[in-house]
């Protein structure tokens, strides 16, 4: 059986000071094997964060259930943690504070809380700003802080919601490498949301393609090109075709916004 | 070197110069003639019968006295504002109980309750305090509901995604996040207890600092008048100063990296 099911999941809100009940995710069916490297790209309101949040046990399912390796989901656990944007890390702590912060939290038994972060801490290439505070950090430095507390907790699932999404182009790309150069050391199941296509393409094992109103899957799409990845994979053909295939998707997707704005 | 230092402290030396310019100005007015002395004293005149009332003690009894009620009066109004603002930002429930009684101390003079509590403690110490202590409790009630209030939600949500309680999100995110904005409230809370205990003795205390200004503005004597006057502002500038100092330690890790 898959490491993660999500099957038949539906999400509802009420909208605040009215009783409209909105339906951010619907009929999501998914499968994620463990160690898969699995990206979901859709345009923005498409649910995908919703998606990836209910994973996380942060938001309540309306309908339908998620299981991870077959335990129900009803909660956040130790099994799954969470790499957000970049605010998310508490600007009253250092490096090492912040990275500790999820041990704390989780009651860590596996030894001296110091010793672990730091470990981390080198993981992520930031061993010589453990004292400093993140607003003297960039902003791709502070991600390389959410991204070693996330994996410090050891972690069976990591999720990570748009965590890139801040981070102009460049520092972008060198991010996207270097989570990968970290993935292939541990190999941990990842989820990671994004809007980016290329991104998507060059993390992914698995692209889960999410359309709009409410929130569902479009395709779910295979990514074979080879690992270790680098940049170079940017520019071959297989790449391309990938890129031109989520293109089509995501330009449905923004034509049938606008004719809902004009008929509106 | 000189021109260098100016730019760097631009504020602080522009803001002395004009101080400067002040007592000047005020010396020159009354020497002119400009003037009549009786209203307002001369500043060589002043620092002179400060020297005077240095030397017999009446400074060091007065500032002691207004002290006492002001370092009283500020730390229960710490302490109960502190709690207070913590609970009421915790508990919605305990923030709507306690609103009615912030708008009133918002809206009404708190002097106006100056004959209740001379009725229920009596002149002096007691009364002084209970005033001082009503005028620097609400901004730092106000200042720590806020803080507490406004727990930044994805911090929260952080810690929740890593299995925290509700207490471990108080002790870790809620609290520590407040400490600057509630030590922004102490430094407000600090210029009212001041201001409290000076127009408590004001009306009614047999020493400190408000009550020689109106002793001695009931006898026309307007130069020892103004030295108590001029010590109660170095005071409420010395105290602020030290709060802000405080402040600036506690929010280092607010400053922001673009700066």
């Amino acid at each position: 059986m898959a490491q993660i099911e999500i099957r038949d999941l539906g999400i509802d809100y009420r909208k605040p000071k009215s009783n409209e009940v909105f339906s951010a995710v619907d009929s999501v069916d998914l499968s994620v094997e463990k160690g898969e490297f699995v990206t979901i790209v859709g345009s923005s309101g498409c649910g995908k964060s919703t998606l990836l949040m209910a994973v996380a046990g942060l938001v309540d399912l309306t309908r339908g259930s998620i299981e991870i390796d077959g335990k129900r989901v009803d909660g956040p656990g130790p099994d799954r943690a969470v790499v957000f944007q970049e605010a998310s890390l508490l600007p009253w702590r250092s490096v090492r504070g912040n990275v500790k912060f999820g041990l704390e939290m989780q009651r860590w038994s596996g030894g001296d809380l110091n010793e672990r972060a730091m470990q981390m801490i080198r993981l992520v290439g930031l061993g010589r700003f453990s004292d400093y505070h993140p607003h003297q950090l960039s902003g791709g430095m502070r991600q390389r802080v959410n991204i070693a507390r996330a994996l410090a907790v050891d972690p069976e699932v990591l999720l990570m919601d748009e965590p890139f999404g801040a981070l102009d182009a460049q520092t972008r790309e060198i991010m996207g490498t270097e989570l990968l150069r970290i993935w292939e050391r541990s190999k941990k199941t990842a989820l990671f949301v994004t809007h980016d296509i290329d991104e998507a393409i060059f993390l992914a094992d698995k692209i889960v393609v999410m359309g709009r109103n409410p929130g569902h899957i479009k395709e779910v799409i295979t990514v074979d090109l080879p690992r270790p990845r680098n940049e170079a994979i940017l520019d071959s053909d297989a790449f391309h075709e990938l890129r031109k295939r989520l293109r089509a998707h995501l330009a449905e997707d923004m034509s049938s916004m606008q004719l809902v704005q004009e008929v509106a | 070197m000189i021109a260098e230092l100016f730019y760097r402290r631009q504020a602080l030396v522009l803001g002395t110069l004009s101080m400067i310019g002040i007592v000047v100005f005020w010396q020159i007015a009354v020497d002119t003639g400009f003037i009549n002395p009786f209203f307002i004293s001369t500043p060589s005149q002043v620092a002179a019968e400060f020297m005077v009332q240095f030397e017999d003690g009446s400074v060091a009894t007065n500032v002691a006295a207004t002290l006492y009620c002001f370092v009283w009066s500020l730390g229960l109004a710490a302490v109960v504002g502190i709690i207070l603002g913590v609970l009421a930002g915790w508990f919605a429930d305990v923030e709507s109980a306690l609103e009615p009684f912030i708008w009133f101390k918002y809206s009404a003079p708190t002097v106006a309750f100056y004959p209740l509590f001379v009725a229920g403690l009596g002149y002096g110490t007691p009364t002084i305090i209970a005033i001082a202590f009503l005028f620097a409790l609400t901004p730092i009630y106000a200042n720590t509901l806020s803080g507490i209030k406004n727990t930044d939600r994805d911090l929260a949500r952080a810690a929740r995604s890593f299995g925290a309680r509700p207490l471990d999100i108080f002790l870790r995110v809620a609290l520590p996040g407040s400490v600057p904005v509630m030590m922004a409230g102490l430094r407000l809370g600090v210029g009212r207890a001041l201001t409290g205990v000076v127009v408590a003795e004001l009306f009614g205390a047999n020493a400190g600092l408000g009550y020689a200004i109106t002793y001695y503005g009931q006898l026309m004597q307007t130069t020892k008048m103004m030295v108590s006057i001029v010590i109660v502002v170095v005071l409420g500038v010395l105290l602020t100063q030290i709060l802000s100092f405080l402040e600036s330690k506690t929010d280092s890790w607010r400053v922001d990296s673009n700066r």
